[in-house]
C-alpha cells in the first residue's frame, strides 16, 4: 500500500467517474439521499398540506438519484442520461427558484429547490452548473484521453 | 436552550475530520491512514452517540421531536462514513480525500438536524 507517487493515479486515463468526478458523484449521492428521505417524509406525513411542493421534492429526488447513477456509470448512453438528468436539475432549480421568489404563496412549503436551494446553502444551484461543465470537459469523442497518458502532465 | 454535550463533541469530531481530509487534498495526498482514521472517528462517534441515546431514552429522557425521525437520521448517518470510505478507496487520488471530507460535512449537518429534533428547535 506504500504508493508514494500520488500523481500516478491522476495521470491514468480520465473518465467522468474519476478524479473530480468522484467528488461530484459523492455530493450528488448525498443530495439523492437527502431529497429521497425528505420526499418520503413529506408525502408520508403531510401530503395534503402542499401536494405540489411535495411532488416537486419527489421529482427532485428522482432526478438526483438518476444523475448519481448516470454519472457513475461508464458508456456513451449513460453519459447522455447524465446530461439529461443534470440539465433537468438545472431547469428545475431555476424554475422552482424563480417561481418561489415571485409567487411565494404557490409554494407554501419548502422544496429542495425553493429560492434556488437556499435551505441547502445554494448547493442545488451550483451543483448542476459544475455538473454540466464537468460533463462538457469529459464529453465522448474527446481524443485527449490517450494523449494525456503519454505526456502525463502534473495535475 | 442548553446545547447538548454530545452535539458539541460530534461537531468537533466531524469538522476536525473534514479539515484533515480537505487539508490532505490540498497538499495532493491520496487517502492515507490519518484521513481514513479521522472518518473512522466520525463513525465511532455516531455509534457512541447512538448507544448513549438508547440509554438516555431508556432512562426516561424524552426526545422533544419525533423519535422515529431522530433514529432515521442516526441510522442514515451511520451509513455515510462507510459509503464515503468505500467510494474513496476505490480510487486513490487526492480527490478521494475530498470525498472523505464531504463525509464530515454531511454528518455535521445531520447532527445539527438530530439536535434540533432532540430539543425541538423550530426550523
Amino acid at each position: 500500500m506504500t504508493d508514494n507517487s500520488p500523481d500516478n493515479s491522476a495521470a491514468v486515463s480520465r473518465h467522468r467517474n474519476s478524479g473530480p468526478g468522484r467528488l461530484l458523484i459523492a455530493v450528488y449521492g448525498v443530495f439523492a439521499l437527502a431529497a429521497t428521505a425528505r420526499a418520503a417524509f413529506q408525502i408520508g406525513t403531510k401530503f395534503g398540506e402542499a401536494p405540489l411542493a411535495y411532488l416537486l421534492t419527489a421529482l427532485a429526488a428522482v432526478v438526483y438519484v438518476l444523475a448519481t447513477v448516470a454519472l457513475a456509470m461508464p458508456g456513451k448512453r449513460w453519459y447522455w442520461i447524465s446530461v439529461g438528468a443534470v440539465g433537468l436539475e438545472l431547469v428545475g432549480v431555476l424554475t422552482v427558484g424563480l417561481f418561489s421568489l415571485l409567487d411565494p404563496e404557490a409554494f407554501p412549503s419548502d422544496t429542495v429547490w425553493s429560492l434556488f436551494g437556499r435551505g441547502y446553502g445554494f448547493v442545488p444551484l451550483v451543483l448542476p452548473i459544475l455538473g454540466l461543465w464537468w460533463l462538457f470537459l469529459n464529453r465522448p469523442g474527446t481524443p485527449t484521453v490517450q494523449t494525456t497518458e503519454r505526456i502525463s502532465p502534473a495535475a | 436552550m442548553i446545547v447538548d454535550g454530545f452535539f458539541i463533541a460530534g461537531v468537533i469530531v466531524c469538522l476536525a475530520s473534514a479539515v484533515i481530509c480537505f487539508g490532505a487534498a490540498v497538499i495532493r495526498q491520496p487517502p492515507n491512514d490519518i484521513t481514513i482514521l479521522s472518518v473512522a472517528a466520525v463513525e465511532l462517534f455516531l455509534l457512541v452517540y447512538g448507544v448513549a441515546a438508547i440509554i438516555r431514552q431508556a432512562g426516561g429522557e424524552a426526545i422533544a421531536g419525533e423519535a422515529w425521525e431522530f433514529w432515521g437520521y442516526l441510522l442514515t448517518a451511520l451509513c455515510i462514513p462507510v459509503a464515503g470510505f468505500w467510494w474513496a478507496i476505490l480510487e486513490r487520488s487526492r480527490w478521494s480525500n475530498l470525498v472523505l471530507g464531504a463525509v464530515g460535512i454531511t454528518v455535521f449537518v445531520m447532527l445539527f438536524r438530530m439536535e434540533q429534533i432532540w430539543d425541538r428547535v423550530p426550523l
